[in-house]
Formats: C-alpha cells, sequence, structure tokens
C-alpha cells in the first residue's frame, strides 16, 4: 500500500517518448481556462461599471467635461 | 537524458541516504506544522467572530487573533516547510549531504529562537503575565509599533533563512568542485534561484526593521516616515508570495509529473520559469500600494506592468505541468481528448492534493489579475476580496501542496509508514471543499465592498442589498468553509502524529523525484549564469524603485514628518480602544 512509487511502475503500460508525444488534452485544458478568463474579464465589466458608477474613467470623463 | 540519477540508490529512503540531514528536515517539518496548527485554530476563532457565528474574544483582541494567524501561517508555517524541502532537494539532486550539519543545525535554531520571540510578543497582548504587545499585523508598518521583542525575533527568523540559503550555495559549491562540467540539477537551480530573490527581497525588510522600526520602537529615534515603512515592506511583501510559492512549484515540476507516472516535459522551461521569477520578483511590489497616496500613478504604472509579465512564468508552468501529467496518464494507458484525465492516479493523496491545489491556483490566477489591474484594484482594494484570493494561493495553492507533500516527506524522513492513506485522501478533500466554500465567499463579499480586518462587520440595522445573494448567507458560506478547513485541518495532523508513531517500515519507496523528456542538455548553458541573472535583478529593482522611494524620502523625510505613530508596544485597555472607535461611530 505504502510503495505507491513500484506500483506506479507496474501500471506503465507503455513508455512514449520525446518525439511521438503530443500533448494535445493539455492544450484543449488551457485552452478552456482561457475561454473562462475571457469569461469572467467579460463578467466584471458588470459588475465595474454597471453596479456602481465608474471610477477611474469617471475621473477623467469629469476631467474632459463629458460627465 | 536521464535525469533519476538516483536510480543507484533505488529502494533507499532519504533517511537511508542522508541520516543527519533527515533529523534537521523533519525537525523543521514539525516546527511548521505547529505553526500551522495553532494559526489555523485562530483562523477558525476569525471566521466565526466576524459571522458572528460565535464569540468568545473580546473584539479588541481581535487584532492580537489575527496577526499571530497571519505571522504564523504566512511567515512561520511557510518558510520552515520551504527550508525543509530546498534542504532535501540540494542534498538528493546533488547526491551529497550538506558540508556542515552543525551549521545546518544553528541556522535551524535560529529561525527557532526568532519564531519563539514573535510568537510570545505576539501573545503578551492577550496574556497580562506577559508585558509585551504586538498586534501590528504580519504587514507590520507604521504607523503600528511593536515591542522590540517582535522586531528582533523577526530580523533573526530572517537572518537564520540567510543562513540557510548560505549552507545551500556552500553544499552547491562542494559539488561544483568535484563536478565541475555538469549542469546544476534542476532542484538545486530551484532552489538557488529562490534564494538569490530572497537575499535581494528581504534586504528592503531588514533596512526597514534595523534604520527605522525597531529604533524607533526603542524610543532612539521619535517619528518615522510611515509611506516610507509602508513601501519597503512592500519591496519584500510582493516577493514573499513567490519565495512560499517556489517550494509548492518546484513539487509540482519534479513531483507531480513522477506521481503522475511520467516524466517532467521540460527541464529548460523550468529553468527559465524560475529565471523569470528571480528577475521579476522584487520590481512589482508596488501594486500593492495603488491606493496609497504619495506614490505617483507612474510609477504604480510599471509596476502594474512588471506585474502583467509576471503572469508569464505562471502561465509556463500551468502548461508544462499540465503537459507531464497527461505524458504520465498516457503511459498509464489514458487515451482520447480529456478520456486520459481519468488514467491519472487520483487515489493517491499526494498526488491528488497537489492536484487540486493547481486547480484552485488557476482560479486565483483570474481573482490576481483583477487585483493587478490599477483600476479594478480601487474596486477590491482592503476588501474581503482580497484575503479570498489569497486563502487561494498561499492558503491552498501553497499549504495544500505542502500538506499533500507532507504525506510523502514525512516517511521519507522517518522511515515510518504513513498512518493513513485514506484518512489522506478525505483530508486532501476536505480541504479543498472547505477552501471553495470559505473564498468563494470572501470574493463575493469583497465586490460588494465588505472590509478585510474589521471585527464587527455587522450589515445590521439598515438598508443593504447586495446584487446577489445576502450577507447572512455569505457569513454562512465562510463560517462552514472555515469549519471545513479546520477539520481537514485537524485530519492532517492526527495523521502525521500517528505516522511518527508508526514501526519502522522497510517497505518505503525510493527518495526519487522525476526525470525529464526534454533535459538540460537540451537548454542554453546562459540559464546556469546565476551571477548574470542576479545582475540584472538588481539593475531591475533599482530602475523600479530608486525614484519612488527617492520621492517618498524627498516629500515626507527619512524619518517622517514627526509621526508619532500608534504605540501598541505597550498595554492599553481595551476599553479605552473601544470608547474611542464609539466616539466616531452613532
Ligand atoms: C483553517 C483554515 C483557515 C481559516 C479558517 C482562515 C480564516 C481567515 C480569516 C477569516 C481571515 C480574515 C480576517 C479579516 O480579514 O478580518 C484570514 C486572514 C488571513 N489568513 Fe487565513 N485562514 C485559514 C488558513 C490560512 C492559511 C493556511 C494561510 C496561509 C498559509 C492563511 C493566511 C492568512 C493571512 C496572511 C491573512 C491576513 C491577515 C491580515 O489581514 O493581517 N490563512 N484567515
Ligand atoms: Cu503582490
Amino acid at each position: 500500500m505504502a510503495s505507491a512509487t513500484e506500483q506506479r511502475e507496474t501500471d506503465q503500460v507503455h513508455e512514449i517518448g520525446h518525439e511521438e508525444y503530443d500533448p494535445i488534452g493539455t492544450a484543449i485544458l488551457i485552452g478552456i481556462y482561457f475561454l473562462i478568463l475571457v469569461l469572467l474579464w467579460l463578467f466584471m465589466y458588470f459588475v465595474e461599471f454597471l453596479g456602481n458608477g465608474p471610477t477611474v474613467v469617471g475621473a477623467l470623463l469629469t476631467v474632459v467635461g463629458l460627465a | 537524458m536521464e535525469v533519476t540519477r538516483m536510480s543507484s540508490t533505488a529502494g533507499q529512503t532519504y533517511l537511508d541516504q542522508f541520516p543527519a540531514e533527515a533529523k534537521v528536515i523533519k525537525a523543521a517539518f514539525w516546527s511548521s506544522f505547529m505553526a500551522l496548527a495553532i494559526g489555523g485554530l485562530l483562523g477558525l476563532v476569525q471566521a466565526l467572530h466576524r459571522t458572528d457565528v460565535l464569540r468568545f474574544i473580546d473584539s479588541a483582541d481581535y487584532y492580537t487573533v489575527l496577526t499571530a494567524h497571519g505571522v504564523l501561517l504566512a511567515i512561520t508555517f511557510t518558510i520552515f516547510f520551504l527550508v525543509g524541502i530546498f534542504t532535501w532537494a540540494v542534498t538528493t539532486s546533488l547526491d551529497r549531504g550538506v558540508v556542515d550539519i552543525r551549521f545546518t543545525w544553528a541556522w535551524y535554531i535560529m529561525m527557532v529562537v526568532g519564531t519563539i520571540l514573535v510568537g510570545v510578543s505576539i501573545l503578551g497582548g492577550v496574556v497580562d503575565a506577559i508585558p509585551t504587545n504586538a498586534d501590528v499585523l504580519f504587514t507590520f508598518y507604521a504607523p503600528l509599533q511593536a515591542h522590540p521583542a517582535f522586531y528582533v525575533g523577526l530580523v533573526l527568523f530572517v537572518v537564520g533563512s540567510w543562513l540557510a540559503g548560505a549552507d545551500w550555495f556552500r553544499t552547491w559549491w562542494a559539488w561544483r568542485k568535484e563536478n565541475p562540467d555538469e549542469r546544476i540539477p534542476l532542484p538545486t537551480f530551484m532552489a538557488l534561484t529562490t534564494t538569490l530573490f530572497w537575499y535581494l527581497c528581504t534586504l528592503g525588510v531588514a533596512l526597514s526593521i534595523l534604520v527605522f522600526l525597531l529604533p524607533w520602537s526603542l524610543g532612539i529615534v521619535d517619528s518615522v516616515n510611515p509611506l516610507l515603512t509602508r513601501t519597503l515592506f512592500w519591496y519584500f511583501g510582493h516577493a514573499v508570495v513567490y519565495f512560499w510559492l517556489m517550494p509548492a512549484y518546484m513539487m509540482w515540476y519534479i513531483m507531480l509529473p513522477k506521481l503522475s507516472g511520467g516524466k517532467l516535459f521540460s527541464d529548460p522551461l523550468a529553468r527559465v520559469v524560475f529565471v523569470l521569477f528571480l528577475l521579476l520578483s522584487t520590481p512589482v511590489g508596488i501594486h500593492h500600494q495603488y491606493l496609497d497616496p504619495g506614490i505617483a500613478e507612474g510609477y504604480k504604472f510599471i509596476a502594474m506592468t512588471n506585474t502583467m509579465f509576471l503572469l508569464l512564468p505562471s502561465l509556463l508552468t500551468a502548461f508544462t505541468v499540465v503537459a507531464s501529467m497527461e505524458h504520465g496518464a498516457r503511459q498509464r494507458g489514458g487515451t482520447g481528448y480529456l478520456g486520459w484525465l481519468k488514467a491519472l492516479p487520483w487515489r493517491d493523496p499526494v498526488f491528488t492534493g497537489m492536484a487540486l491545489a493547481g486547480l484552485m491556483f488557476a482560479a486565483a490566477g483570474f481573482s490576481g489579475m483583477i487585483n493587478a489591474g490599477m483600476n479594478i484594484n480601487y474596486l477590491v482594494h482592503n476588501t474581503w476580496w482580497v484575503v479570498g484570493h489569497f486563502h487561494l494561493t498561499v492558503g491552498t495553492a501553497v499549504a495544500l501542496t505542502f500538506m499533500a507533500a507532507a504525506y510523502w516527506f514525512i516517511p521519507q524522513v522517518t522511515g515510518k509508514e504513513l498512518w493513513s492513506r485514506r484518512l489522506a485522501l478525505g483530508q486532501v478533500l476536505v480541504w479543498f471543499v472547505g477552501m471553495t466554500f470559505m473564498s468563494n465567499a470572501m470574493h463575493r463579499s469583497g465586490l460588494f465592498g465588505m472590509p478585510r480586518r474589521t471585527a464587527e462587520p455587522q450589515y445590521q440595522g439598515f438598508d443593504f442589498e447586495p446584487a446577489v445573494g445576502t450577507v447572512g448567507e455569505i457569513n454562512a458560506q465562510v463560517a462552514l468553509g472555515a469549519v471545513l478547513l479546520t477539520v481537514a485541518l485537524a485530519m492532517f495532523l492526527l495523521n502525521m502524529v500517528m505516522t511518527s508513531f508508526n514501526d519502522d517500515s522497510d517497505s518505503l519507496p525510493a527518495n526519487t523525484y522525476a526525470g525529464t523528456l526534454s533535459g538540460p542538455e537540451d537548454s542554453p548553458a546562459v540559464l546556469d549564469n546565476l551571477k548574470l541573472w542576479t545582475a540584472i535583478a538588481v539593475v531591475l529593482v533599482i530602475v523600479g524603485y530608486t525614484l519612488p522611494l527617492a520621492s517618498i524620502v524627498d516629500s515626507g523625510g527619512l524619518f517622517g514628518p514627526d509621526i508619532g505613530g500608534f504605540q501598541l508596544a505597550i498595554e492599553t485597555d481595551p476599553a479605552l480602544v473601544l470608547e474611542s472607535v464609539r466616539e466616531v461611530m452613532p
């Protein structure tokens, strides 16, 4: 039970070298992560600007006389 | 190509290979666990107090508790574990012991003495018999002032960590004499680059303590420039974040691939990542001060730009580590675009703990980007959002990785089998679930402006309607999360204690770390030129900090515009404090 390392060695069904390995699953996962980040950023727009008055931009608009 | 150099000693645990070093590492781990136990329990006290579920301390004492929680967890727990892991990494990967074990014990004992001084001076805030007070929180900048013993303890602790770094460098120099033409083994490379930026950033706090805070607390000078001590703190305060994180990164790079049944995808990429951290960890500290008056926006903008660059090594890490796990899963027979995920060893608590910690770190990546943006930072600054963020980073990415690592390391350094793997697996899951509740609720409450570092944020007796959910629901989630986290903590400690009572075992796995698919011979030798990278790091710090520091000193004076500060060094009557608070509150 403790010999997790030994278990793992027997678990290995084949060896994959550097040339034949193509981390496609990793690319997909990272892609999904980026997608989530983009969606959260879009969501942040609503939290930051629609819930409250604009903060930094607000000051700028006042300065240039737009607000 | 083959980096698993320890195959020569297959079947040997770390204890078999380095019995003397194993003792120091074990001591460092236990110091770390003790800090975790006390600090974690205080976290529960805070969570229940703030949410008004259970209040048994005086609200004036809340800051004593909060200081102890911050210092014990963010400084003591993390750094003691780090020195243990790095000592393991250097000796294991160089395949030689430290130069002089007495020196190793000396820095460890120095760190312990420092911790005791700091701990006792904080404890004085609630124990009348101890005449000290240090309710200055783990950020300890002026105008808050602590008893001198607090600062002296911090200095001892930090100098102890410097000597630990010197120990690793000495060991590496001794190895280099015997192996003049070899590349630095990856784990040692990681420990050394981390130590270098630690030296660079701790110079800031050392300066702040020795020149300003300690003399001020001793009454030698009677005023300081608070903005200067703040800036010097944050000069260190961001880099320390990476100091906590680097041992966790090391575990993800050199243990996770092995646990997954594969190899590290790229040794060169790992070296690039650690070099980037050496270069960029320090000249970003001003991103903690976006809201500080007295620092021009331009300097803040430079800090923001550096911070965004700092996302790069973390994204590289995400890619390399996940690709290494995928490699392992495919070698174990995993197939499909995402089906390989099922082939990972999810029943292994060491693997699962580290993988869940990495997942939480990915979530923290988002809230970190929000913190880093100058304008959006205004929205979340000093709210519970920030606390939610760093319980994902240091509180989980680091803490959970360390706990999971302990399930592998404690058997390695004691020669005893882990008491219960099932309890360990349950433990990492409970921590993950508990932190999901607590941290998510903290983030949300921050969005509607709930402040951090507040004993009684009541939100009662007036109309308050957040966009989504209610304050009561948020509080319930925080309290529930905190209870789950404390249960997980107890499960962890129980397993560690019972393991140390176990009989010696001779069926333990050998002391190894992951091999690499693409080894150091594929990377340019210049990556190992530590002098070059240190020089560039120093230049970046000079560029990033000279002008802001000069303008702070210029406008506020080296010792400040006569700032007496809040003398928390001596006992104040809590009744007085509360009275003064009530004066400003209706
Ligand atoms: C049992 C688990 C934990 C619980 C229940 C917990 C709870 C809390 C709570 C409620 C706060 C906010 C207090 C406030 O803003 O008023 C806090 C702050 C903090 N926690 Fe934790 N925490 C836990 C574990 C950790 C861990 C593992 C770390 C780091 C390794 C950590 C580091 C911190 C730090 C640095 C602060 C900020 C202190 C300050 O504002 O000065 N916590 N914690
Ligand atoms: Cu930072």
